[in-house]
């Protein structure tokens, strides 16, 4: 099948700043990619650039298109949420849905309206009478309707309470995903995602430093257990990071073979948020 | 619904036991159909790759059938198939460290099956 995204060579300079710096990869349909980076590693950049946004040096191809100049076409297969991306407050239920519809093409009424059914939104209701949860409940239905290629979703449920960040999820995958569709979601709240994403990539300066998909990511790295007395030859393995915890020490190893780590203690497949925290470790010092 | 996952098995393998489980209990009999992939998805919150792989090794195994186009179904012989497996693997894995285990607390068959049907008549 003919990857979704391919970007070669994509980079992008601010005055003062490199956001992407000569990045490359590839997204194939289907999947759920999480793009994960702390503050300013040029997440939002990659997918304003994605979305045709914003200007880059390099080559990025989505679904076939450039960005650049074929921005018109190909919004009628990307959808996008962003936290950023805000209803007109004084807009009501009824009048978004009136006004993507006439303006999308592949936008399903019913689709949306059954969506909303099942929400205490009213027809009537303005954006500014809403809660934060309620407002993203509406951005959701309206997309989710949009029979779409590829999702963007930038920091989707920043701000809402745990029971809207889990229907959140929830809808998108009962409802919305499948074979056809890819999704592509930066959040900082790893933990919430980290099973329903199939690929993973963290970003960091400007760079992709990791980029794999989550099956790979536990046969790859391992984190094990070490009692005091064994802590040294686990060092000699090259662990990419230890701490303490109780008088043993957890060791997080890239690449080491699973049988040779069972001899130093119980091994276990690390958690995307502690992998990441030791793969940035250094970012703000 | 919420769930915690083991971090040492992967997931489709826990998602794998609890079906197995399930079955054993006569939660989901024989000809009934599983969940869809979509619902396992949105009500664990993981990924449908996951939840297909998991019901793969379930086919693999004989357990589930695909019906195309209806879904999943439980075959029939699943409960007594995992029953004689699950027997084989009790007397194989956990037998031998139990029979220890009693004798070394010196149990004997009457005090057990004594207990036993205490505890059922407790419970009637």
């Amino acid at each position: 099948m003919n990857a979704v995204i391919t970007a070669n060579g994509l980079s992008k300079r601010y005055k003062n700043a490199v956001a992407l710096d000569n990045v490359n990869f590839e997204i194939q349909p289907g999947r759920i990619v999480g793009l994960i980076g702390p503050n300013g590693a040029g997440k939002t950049t990659a997918l304003k650039a994605i979305l045709g946004l914003t200007d880059f040096q390099g080559r990025l191809d989505v679904l076939g298109m450039d960005p650049r100049s074929q921005r018109d076409k190909l919004m009628e297969q990307v959808c996008f949420i962003a936290d950023v991306a805000v209803l007109p407050r004084w807009i009501r239920v009824r009048e978004a849905i009136d006004f993507v519809a006439n303006i999308h093409p592949r936008f399903n009424r019913a689709k949306c309206e059954a969506f909303l059914a099942r929400t205490k939104l009213t027809a009537h209701q303005r954006v500014r009478e809403m809660s934060k949860g309620m407002i993203v409940q509406l951005h959701l239905a309206l997309v989710m309707a949009i029979d779409a290629k590829l999702l963007v979703l930038d920091e989707p449920t920043l701000g809402l309470d745990i029971l809207y960040r889990r229907q959140f999820y929830q809808s998108l995958l009962e409802e919305y995903f499948d074979d056809n569709k890819t999704i592509i979601v930066t959040t900082h709240q790893v933990e919430e995602i980290e099973h329903i994403l199939t690929d993973l990539m963290f970003i960091q300066d400007g760079k992709i430093v990791l980029n794999t998909d989550m099956e790979a990511m536990g046969d790859r790295f391992a984190e094990v257990m070490v009692n005091a007395d064994k802590a040294p030859v686990a060092r000699q393995l090259n662990p990419l990071d230890e701490r303490q915890v109780f008088g043993k020490s957890i060791f997080l190893f890239d690449g080491v073979d699973q049988h040779r780590l069972a001899e130093l203690g119980e091994v276990r497949r690390p958690s995307v948020s502690d992998l990441f925290v030791a793969t940035m470790k250094g970012t703000y010092a | 619904m919420s769930i915690t996952w083991n971090d040492s098995v992967p997931i489709y393998r826990q998602l794998r036991e609890r079906v197995v489980a399930m079955i054993l209990d006569g939660a989901l009999n024989e000809g009934d159909p599983l969940p869809s992939v979509r619902q396992v998805a949105a009500d664990f919150q993981i990924n449908p790759l996951t939840v297909s792989k998991a019901y793969q090794e379930l086919v693999d195994d004989q357990l589930v059938e695909k019906r195309r186009g209806l879904g999943m179904f439980v075959t029939d012989g699943a409960r007594e198939a995992l029953l004689k497996s699950e027997r084989e693997r009790f007397l194989r894995e956990e037998w031998p460290a139990l029979y220890a285990r009693l004798q070394r607390l010196g149990l004997d068959l009457k005090t057990l099956m004594h207990e036993a049907s205490q505890d059922s008549e407790n419970q009637s």
